[in-house]
């Protein structure tokens, strides 16, 4: 390999390595939502869309969380319900609801959340681990994140899509 | 490098099909020895392989192949002839090569497998002593012999002081051309060796293969006459020049100017995908299709409609013709499985000791490659079970006055959307009484079940699991899971078995399955506001019947069906659907169909046949019991596909069936314990007439709740948000009036208490008979007075005295 050619590798690595840093700044990136009374946020690259609610397919044999399927463009999808799983009385659907797909590896789902708040930039260390109650690889929450007027409970995707039954 | 490897798997792909076809000329030449033609074809097959796998380093199987051909190639000129025992050696000869084709498939490498005692014993049957030199392969052996390490010898000897050319920045044709070239010298080199060889006198069985020499000389000058094998075999020994076999033993992808390519190989991926782009296809079309009648239905007449549906049915009929076309590139004929089976069967005859024969048509049928796949399994099972369990010894079938010889006739044919295969023997049959007393023995079914029991499913009983007719336990059979893995992996498929059988005379076991796994024909149900698909290939046929036709036998519903009498289960209550709507009297029974197996199943509509695309469920939702799948329907909703295998099984524990059941409970439940308990809505399109009756109830002090016409105040109800007691119906209104209204509530099992009193200010007598036929209690004239009206209410929701 020419020393030119390694010298423009070089470059492009440190490159990188630079705007890696600039980026991550350790900032976090969430979407904000409402269940209940409580404010959630999940990451925004877990997200794969955000959409308005319509018909799905109860499927049977299924705790009462899990609302069935739906058509997300010719994909069949399972649609779960946060109020239910998240032990809250069921309510009815308004113009507010949303469904939020939401994506880990392989693993798709929609999850129905009572409204949107917003797009969250949050910095790492205003995000404090989970109270030590509801610690460990069971619990759903990641962390909560910390904001001027209000507390945030940031959930583990890979949880929420984790089959539990 | 590159190069190599598609040499290299080329080689495979010709080697697996000629052995696959080996087989079954090698146990037809036993039967007929003298068969010239067959027997040159097995040489061929041999020397082609020994002349690939020379070329490309892989001495052990030279070695092996090597002293395959010398046997045959002497039995093919009348010097041997083959004795079962010399075929024992070359069948052994041939697993060995297949077992070795194996390895090379995976490692690149024909290092690991001893070939030294077959060879030995196949030298043996060709008159050598028996003792020979078997080349090692250092193992591990690095990596896949390149050109480059074959050509440096053959290229040294020649011109010693010629650089390794770089085959790196060749392309193609240059490599073509060095490869020629080489060969050419190779041929010279072996045509010198050869000649040297003669002049010495030395007898070719006893040469010592030398792991570094290139290929083996040939033992005759015929050997090189093997022209490239083309699937049906050629002419016998059709000359060719030398200078043809070599270069196809080195590159068979390479094919003479004459042979045009007329097949492309394809990777299965690509197809997959192809067929998952047309299930998207078969998808919109359906969707297509019902948006054309909505169309349909509501610009009637219009001019544009004609031309609309010509569109909508030439893009239908070309998808249907796409859809089968794609589906035929995938479709392999089932001969493929088939081929193993006359050496199973002849393995078989010799260690039973039965004289066997093994019968096969209809080979060509072709079936979808991930069924030809699957279906290999059972078939050895199934015929193992004949060969072991159906055909007598020669010795009881000549006593009972049968040819000594067994026949099993295996043979397939399409039937409509199915294929079919046929196992058919001449043996001994099933016997029902032995196959009920062993059931009961080992506890499969109770005596009760037994004596009930018809014919066909005393012989399904095979099927179970645990279950096993063979006194003794051989190796062939009898180890007890055999059929019950034959019913589970043909059911997997969405096949169905049928068993034939009479006793002395013979079994005969039919198999069907679908053409295809992806896109299947099905029909949808529906059960209250729910759809389902069935695969059609279980649907036996739907009857419709009335609720009295439904009887109880042990707290399961059963009916009887022509003459016989089938079980019964509703879908609602397998799939915990929630009785919203009252079913009517009639109801529709969808008899399916399993193996042996009858189910009845009950549903509220029968919605029709429809093409389905089947898709998974994903992992979150994967396993749901008696749910095969989803498809999307042509509305973009998503219906459910039943599986019938496990349907079957839940309806053995669901007891609770049908008609009756619930329909208590709604709103006399509630206790009313103050007046604003009483829920009354008003549905009324004129605002003065609502605040009327408004007026005319507040003094109660009922909740009143209001809708301007008959679409709101079905949307109200539904949505369950008030538990209403009464409602104040005007007749005359927009989108939907009080008589459509009526009728919609009523079909609403939990509304069928609630009182419907009709306002209005029609007061003919035929306008009175179709309120009380929608379904209205009462029906108040407009004008009327305040106190009436709340009379009224008040009659019909019980209204308790007390909160007056």
């Amino acid at each position: 390999m020419s020393d030119k050619l390694k010298q423009i590798i070089d470059k492009q690595g440190a490159q990188q390595a630079d705007t890696g840093l600039d980026q991550s700044d350790d900032i976090v990136q969430l979407v904000g939502f409402i269940i209940g009374e409580e404010e959630y946020a999940v990451p925004i690259l877990a997200i794969q869309e955000i959409i308005k609610p319509f018909s799905w397919t109860r499927v049977p044999q299924v705790p009462p969380y899990v609302l069935g399927v739906f058509n997300l463009r010719g994909a069949v999808i399972p649609l779960i319900d946060l109020r239910t799983k998240f032990g809250l009385q069921p309510k009815k659907q308004s113009d507010e609801t949303r469904f939020i797909v939401m994506r880990h590896g392989d693993d798709v789902a929609g999850f129905v959340i009572d409204r949107l708040t917003m797009a969250i930039r949050i910095k790492k260390e205003n995000i404090g681990a989970a109270p030590d109650t509801m610690n460990g690889d069971d619990s759903m929450i990641d962390g909560v994140g910390q904001q001027a007027d209000k507390i945030i409970t940031i959930l583990k995707v890979n949880k929420l899509l984790e089959r539990d039954f | 490098m590159d190069e190599f490897q598609e040499i290299l798997q080329d080689f495979l792909v010709e080697s697996f099909e000629l052995v696959e076809k080996l087989d079954e000329d090698l146990v037809e030449l036993e039967s007929n020895p003298e068969d010239l033609e067959l027997l040159n074809g097995i040489f061929r097959v041999a020397h082609t392989i020994k002349g690939a796998s020379s070329f490309l380093n892989f001495d052990i199987l030279t070695h092996l192949t090597h002293h395959m051909e010398d046997v045959l190639n002497k039995a093919r000129h009348g010097e041997l002839v083959l004795t079962p025992d010399i075929m024992d050696v070359v069948l052994e000869s041939i697993d060995l090569m297949k077992e070795l084709l194996n390895i090379i498939r995976d490692t690149s490498s024909d290092a690991g497998v001893d070939v030294a005692a077959c060879v030995a014993r196949l030298d043996k049957v060709s008159g050598g002593t028996g003792e020979v030199a078997t080349p090692t392969v250092e193992a591990p052996a690095p990596q896949a012999p390149e050109p480059e390490q074959v050509e440096p010898e053959v290229a040294q000897a020649e011109t010693p002081a010629q650089e390794e050319p770089d085959y790196d920045n060749m392309d193609p044709d240059e490599i073509e051309a060095e490869i020629e070239r080489l060969l050419q010298q190779r041929q010279e080199e072996d045509k010198a060796k050869r000649a040297a060889k003669m002049a010495a006198g030395e007898s070719v069985p006893e040469v010592p293969v030398v792991a570094d020499e290139t290929p083996a000389p040939e033992p005759e000058p015929q050997a090189e006459v093997a022209p490239p094998p083309p699937p049906p075999p050629p002419p016998p020994a059709a000359p060719a020049t030398p200078k043809q076999e070599a270069p196809k033993a080195a590159a068979p992808a390479k094919r003479s100017p004459a042979t045009v390519e007329q097949t492309i190989r394809v990777d299965v991926k690509r197809l997959d995908h192809l067929m998952n782009l047309i299930g998207e296809l078969v998808l919109a079309k359906n969707r297509l299709i019902k948006i054309n009648d909505d169309v349909e239905e509501r610009y009637e007449g219009e001019e544009f409609l004609e031309e609309l549906n010509q569109v909508v049915s030439i893009v239908s009929l070309v998808t249907t013709d796409l859809q089968i076309a794609v589906m035929k590139t995938r479709m392999l004929p089932i001969g493929k499985v088939f081929n193993k089976f006359p050496r199973m069967i002849r393995d078989l005859s010799r260690e039973l000791n039965k004289d066997i024969e093994l019968v096969i048509s209809g080979e060509e049928t072709e079936l979808d490659k991930s069924i030809v796949e699957e279906i290999g399994d059972p078939l050895v099972h199934i015929i193992r079970n004949s060969c072991d369990h159906g055909v007598e010894t020669p010795a009881v079938r000549t006593a009972n006055g049968k040819d000594a010889k067994g026949t099993i006739d295996l043979k397939a044919y399409n039937e409509g959307n199915q294929i079919v295969i046929q196992i058919d023997d001449d043996g001994k049959g099933l016997d029902v009484n032995m196959l009920k007393s062993k059931s009961l023995e080992k506890g499969i079914i109770t005596e009760k079940e037994a004596d009930n029991m018809s014919d066909k499913e005393a012989f399904g009983l095979i099927f179970k699991p645990g279950f096993s007719t063979a006194a003794s336990v051989t190796s062939v059979s009898g180890r007890g899971v055999g059929m019950d893995v034959v019913k589970t992996n043909i059911e997997k498929l969405n096949g169905m078995i049928d068993i034939e059988s009479t006793l002395g005379v013979g079994t005969s076991m039919k198999l069907k399955i679908p053409l295809t796994l992806a896109i299947i024909q099905a029909l949808l149900v529906g059960v209250q506001e729910e759809y389902y698909a069935i695969p059609l290939a279980s649907v036996l046929e739907t009857v419709r019947i009335s609720t009295d036709e439904i009887y109880t036998v042990e707290g399961k519903s059963v009916m009887r069906l022509r003459d016989e009498v089938l079980s019964l289960v509703h879908i609602g209550d397998i799939f915990e659907v929630e009785r919203i709507l009252d079913s009517s009297e009639h109801a529709y029974v969808v008899v399916l169909g399993l193996g042996t197996s009858k189910l009845g199943l009950i549903v509220d509509t029968l919605v029709g046949q429809e093409e389905i695309v089947i898709k998974s469920l994903g992992d979150y939702l994967k396993g749901i019991e008696g749910i095969a799948g989803a498809t999307i329907r042509g509305d973009g909703g998503v219906t459910l596909i039943v599986d019938v295998v496990a349907l079957m099984q839940m309806a053995k524990s669901v007891k609770t069936t049908a008609s009756i059941e619930s329909s208590t409970g709604g709103s006399a439940l509630n206790e009313k314990t103050k007046a604003s308990d009483y829920t009354i809505m008003i549905v009324d399109d004129s605002k003065t007439d609502r605040t009327i009756m408004k007026k005319a109830l507040d003094a109660m002090g009922m909740t009143l709740v209001e809708a301007s016409d008959g679409q709101e105040a079905l949307n109200i109800l539904k949505s369950g948000d008030y538990n209403f007691d009464a409602m104040l119906i005007d007749i005359e209104m927009p989108r939907m009036d009080g008589y459509t209204l009526a009728g919609e509530i009523k079909k609403y099992n939990k509304y069928k208490n609630l009182p419907l009193i009709a306002v209005t200010s029609r007061t003919g007598k035929s306008d009175r008979m179709r309120g009380v036929e929608s379904g209205m209690v009462e029906y108040i004239t407009k004008p009327y007075s305040a106190d009436y009206l709340a009379s009224v209410v008040q009659r019909n929701v019980n209204f308790k005295s007390e909160f007056l």
